[in-house]
């Protein structure tokens, strides 16, 4: 390339860029005119969201948000300071309600509105102002985050057993446990036990300890007996404290419903086998089943029987001991019996036994048949001597038969 | 113990047979019935047989097994025909004797037969010389009825005829009995012929009963052959039973031989040859001084009488028999019969001349159609 061309290419690069830079200097001063003309015109206003620690710089004010103190009242805490020392100033800042500092910002003050508080940790401020005073930009805290003081109670109360029977022993365990990040207070539980149908044993009331640091729980354990058969509505059991700034608080349990069925007892049912009518001078087995239908072991059993009448029916074996049966479960035996004498016979069994409550007694009868002698061929008596002669006579008729 | 043939030949061989068997039930206390509840008693081995040409004259028979009825095939008898009953005899003689070999050998044989009728006149003399033939030391003695006299010529015919070849025959004997002669002391037919059945058969089976027995005075087969062979070896039998109110014995053997207790019409002491007495009764009723005085009585007229005395509980019985040396009624039969077939060849001849003369009539003329 020729050094005239290379020369005459830097001069045209130049030359358009000293018009770029020109227009775009006169594009600023265009835009800033037209601030200034603003600023000193009328109060603008600027939201921020801060964060507890954050600070807003305006010219020579720094506006900093000290405390979100009550969420629930809408009270937060600010400090206004100004450069130089003539404004150093905490004040509480009530929700919606403006505030103003150096006369305001209609009077090159400014104006601090709190718009809305988040929660424990942040809120909307508005800060009204006028441009001419500087231009309001948020610092962000440079100091670490604290974590929040805020204490969270579970509560909960269990049942050993959802379903018992009266006279049963239940373990009622209560446990609170604190979920929060802070640390609880005063705490206090309420628990009402469903009375009447349970009575206390021990434990009550439960003692929960008063203080909670974060992620602490605490139990207690109270024993109560089921008294009265039923469905037992378990209501909420409410758990009361305070975090570190005295807010009181409190949290329940579910309430859930347990089941109280009847006392567990045994019960003892006999059953004696159907037995088929009993030949003269013949024997035969009777099935004896005693079966525990009750849900409580049956203990002590003496089964002794009698037959009636007295005489003609030998029965022995009849009378046995056990000592205990199970919920569920049967015991059998068997008796010898040996009919001598035709008729109908009783047979009554009787069973005492300890149901858990005391002695109770169950009965039970059969009725036997010891039969007449069977004489099963008699009618061949009758029908060979006939069958004989018939043969007879025929025998003799075909012999002489002609 | 004898072995007794017994056979009846012809519907009046057949009957007494029956007669026979009946009598082994217990004669007439026997009930109708007694064959079905009661087993024929017999006093030795018999064996009975009914031979007939005519089936329903066998199953006439109430008292005799079907096994001992033997039925000859012969259509429905010989209707009184000797000639076509020989015949049937020679036809079938292998099977009538078959039937008796059957039954064993025999000591003794007792053809029973008619002499009027057609199967048994005819029969039983050929039968009696078969049984000679076949059993070389049997005694066969003949039982021979002889007709009413009013029954017709061809049974008197028949009764000579016959009568003629039972003697003519090797039999030790022939009884007789006479339907004429017993049926003085019956009432009708019918009744006759029971009663004259009845009797025989009574009579036979004592003797038989008799010849078995273990005797206090013994008679046996021997003596009995003895008296058969005597005289015209035609013989007959007297029986009585004492009543109550007279059990003297020596009236019972005399009225034994009386007329009215004879089954042919017979003096014993004009015309017996020879004689058999057969006393049975309780101990104390047989008195043998008396029965050897009565048989002495008899000997003296009668010539040789053997006696026998089986003792045995009841009152008195007599079985006589007896053979004649003279048969005078049996000669009146044969003029009888004589007479008849005179009279009907006479008959025959006269109906044959009028039936010729008839034909006379058309002897010249042709059938015209």
């Amino acid at each position: 390339m020729h050094r005239g061309d290379v020369f005459r290419m830097r001069r045209s690069f130049i030359l358009s860029g000293s018009v770029y830079l020109l227009i775009v200097i006169l594009l600023i001063q265009a835009v800033c005119a037209k601030e200034f003309d603003d600023d000193d015109d009328e109060v603008t206003f600027r939201d921020f969201n801060l964060n507890v620690g954050d600070r807003i710089d305006l010219g020579d004010y720094q506006m900093e948000l000290i405390e979100i103190q009550s969420v629930r009242d809408g009270l937060v805490v600010m400090r206004i300071s100004k450069i130089g020392g003539s404004l150093d100033e905490q004040r509480a800042l009530l929700l919606d309600s403006s505030n103003n500092f150096d006369g305001g910002a209609e009077t090159k003050g400014v104006t601090i509105t709190l718009a809305d508080i988040f929660d424990e940790q942040s809120a909307k401020v508005r800060v009204e102002y006028l441009p001419s005073i500087g231009t309001a930009r948020k610092r962000a805290s440079v100091r670490p985050t604290v974590a929040p003081d805020k204490p969270e109670l579970s509560v909960e109360k269990i049942f050993e057993k959802n379903q018992m029977s009266v006279g049963d022993e239940v373990k009622v365990t209560i446990i609170v446990k604190n979920t929060g990040t802070g640390q609880a207070q005063n705490i206090n539980v309420q628990d009402m036990p469903p009375l009447p149908k349970f009575i206390y044993v021990a434990g009550y009331p439960p003692k929960i300890k008063e203080t909670l640091g974060p992620g602490e729980s605490d139990s207690a354990v109270y024993v109560i007996d089921a008294v009265k058969e039923g469905s037992v509505p378990v209501p909420a059991m409410i758990v009361t404290y305070t975090d570190s700034k005295n807010n009181a608080k409190s949290n329940s349990s579910e309430p859930f419903n347990v089941l109280i069925n009847p006392k567990s007892k045994a019960d003892l049912a006999i059953r004696i086998e159907e037995v088929s009518p009993i030949a003269l001078d013949d024997e035969r087995l009777l099935n004896i089943s005693i079966s525990n239908l009750g849900t409580a072991s049956a203990t002590r059993i003496e089964v002794t029987g009698e037959v009636s009448p007295s005489q003609g029916l030998v029965a022995s074996d009849l009378d046995r001991s056990f000592f205990e049966i199970l919920p569920g479960e049967e015991a059998n035996y068997s008796a010898k019996l040996s009919g001598q004498k035709a008729g109908g016979y009783t047979v009554h069994l009787k069973a005492s036994y300890d149901d858990g409550d005391g002695y109770v007694i169950r009965e039970s009868t059969a009725q036997l048949a010891v039969l007449e002698r069977e004489y099963k061929y008699q009618y061949l008596l009758l029908i060979i001597p006939v069958a004989i002669l018939v043969a007879w006579i025929y025998r003799r008729y075909r012999e002489y038969k002609y | 113990m004898l072995n007794v043939l017994v056979l009846g030949v012809g519907q009046c061989g057949n009957r007494i047979l029956d007669s026979i068997n009946k009598e082994a039930f217990g004669g007439n206390g026997a009930s109708k019935l007694a064959k079905y509840y009661l087993h024929p008693k017999f006093p030795s081995r018999v064996e009975t047989l009914a031979i007939n040409t005519a089936v329903n004259d066998l199953k006439e028979l109430r008292f005799t097994t079907a096994k001992d009825r033997l039925h000859v095939p012969n259509l429905h008898g010989v209707g009184a025909n000797r000639n076509v009953g020989k015949q049937a005899f020679m036809d079938n003689r292998d099977m009538i004797m078959g039937e008796i070999e059957k039954r064993g050998d025999f000591d003794v044989a007792f053809v029973i037969t008619s002499t009027s009728g057609g199967t048994g006149s005819s029969f039983s003399p050929l039968l009696i010389n078969e049984l000679k033939r076949q059993y070389r030391n049997i005694t066969v003695i003949t039982v021979a009825v002889l007709p009413f006299r009013e029954e017709g010529s061809i049974y008197l015919q028949n009764a000579a005829f016959c009568m003629r070849e039972l003697m003519e025959v090797e039999a030790e004997g022939i009884l007789l009995v006479d339907n004429q002669y017993i049926k003085r002391f019956s009432g009708d037919i019918a009744t006759a012929y029971d009663k004259i059945n009845g009797m025989v058969a009574q009579r036979l089976l004592f003797l038989v009963e008799s010849l078995d027995s273990e005797m206090l005075s013994v008679t046996d087969l021997g003596d009995f052959k003895t008296v058969m062979n005597g005289g015209l070896r035609i013989g007959t039998m007297g029986f009585y039973q004492a009543d109550s109110k007279n059990l003297s014995i020596r009236d019972a053997i005399e009225n034994s031989f009386k007329p009215a207790n004879l089954l042919y019409p017979a003096n014993v002491a004009d015309d017996a040859a020879r004689a058999m007495v057969i006393i049975q009764g309780s101990r104390e009723h047989l008195d043998v001084d008396e029965i050897t005085k009565e048989i002495e009585r008899i000997s003296s007229s009668a010539g040789h009488v053997f006696k026998g005395i089986v003792v045995r509980k009841g009152r008195p019985k007599v079985l006589s028999v007896f053979t004649l040396a003279s048969a005078p009624e049996l000669e009146s039969i044969y003029a009888q019969a004589a007479r008849g077939m005179q009279d009907e060849k006479e008959k025959r001849s006269r109906a044959r001349k009028q039936l010729d003369d008839a034909f006379a009539h058309i002897e010249d003329l042709e059938e015209i159609y």
